[in-house]
């Protein structure tokens, strides 16, 4: 039998009133629907990383942990002025060899009409030389502030249809990079 | 791949396959390779319980 793939939902920012903690948890939603995946939520705001030094030299154990035990990784990430949340990228510059050859998905928050296009593009360049795989599918989440109800639930369905296709792509790639990591030669 | 390049899996003792050497851009432990501004991590994966490992590559010592 398998084994459940495990595919962690990173909330990428610390932000007191953070539009994208719905997001991350309507995606971890969608993601605990899957049969043989394992997931949960990751908030940096959680994570014990010291901003006096960077890299591996500031590592959080269990976020090094679930780092390294992942498959593939979904990242709720807001764009703030085109860019991504500080906390996020250092809490991903904290690992290296965790990462290489699995799979990651991008969902874009912003309270625009884009998505979140702009910080995905920015970020895409980074998550490569994690040694990460990006996939072609994005989640764009517009308008974010009004996207949800005062209990966190979606008011546009049409989210579900379209993450239902990005978490099927991402799934087909950690499936398929686990076994070229595990079976295929260099 | 020669018999003292093989990693064998810390957890279970399976014969681990070598699916990357990704460069590191970073102050090398003493094999820097000045071609490429860094040096080069092995990373293993076992293909019995998953477990992943790696190492610094020994400048060679790989066939590849």
């Amino acid at each position: 039998m398998e084994r459940p793939l495990y595919i962690p939902v990173i909330l990428g920012t610390p932000r007191k009133g953070r539009a994208s903690e719905n997001v991350a948890r309507f995606v971890l939603g969608e993601v605990e629907k899957r049969e043989g995946v394992e997931t949960e939520l990751i908030d940096v705001r959680g994570l014990r990383l010291s901003t006096e030094d960077e890299g591996e030299s500031v590592k959080d154990a269990e976020f090094s942990s679930k780092m390294s035990r992942a498959d593939a990784l979904v990242v709720v990430v807001p764009e703030y002025n085109h860019g991504y949340p500080g906390l996020l990228k250092h809490a991903l510059d904290s690992n290296l060899k965790e990462y290489v050859h699995k799979a990651v998905g991008l969902c874009g928050v912003s309270a625009g009409g884009f998505g979140g296009t702009r910080v995905i593009e920015n970020l895409l360049p980074v998550l490569r030389e994690l040694g990460l795989v990006t996939i072609f599918w994005d989640g764009n989440f517009s308008g974010a502030q009004k996207l949800f109800d005062e209990s966190g639930r979606i008011l546009d369905d049409s989210y579900v249809r379209r993450v239902d296709k990005f978490l099927k792509e991402l799934i087909w790639m950690a499936r398929a990079l686990r076994h070229g990591r595990e079976n295929i030669p260099l | 791949m020669p018999e003292a390049d093989r990693m064998n899996c810390p957890d279970c003792g399976a014969e681990m396959n070598h699916h990357a050497d990704k460069l590191v851009y970073d102050s090398a432990p003493d094999d820097e390779d000045a071609g490429e501004g860094g040096f080069i991590l092995e990373a293993h994966a076992c293909p019995g319980c998953g477990r992943s490992a790696t190492r610094v590559s020994q400048p060679g010592a790989r066939a590849h």
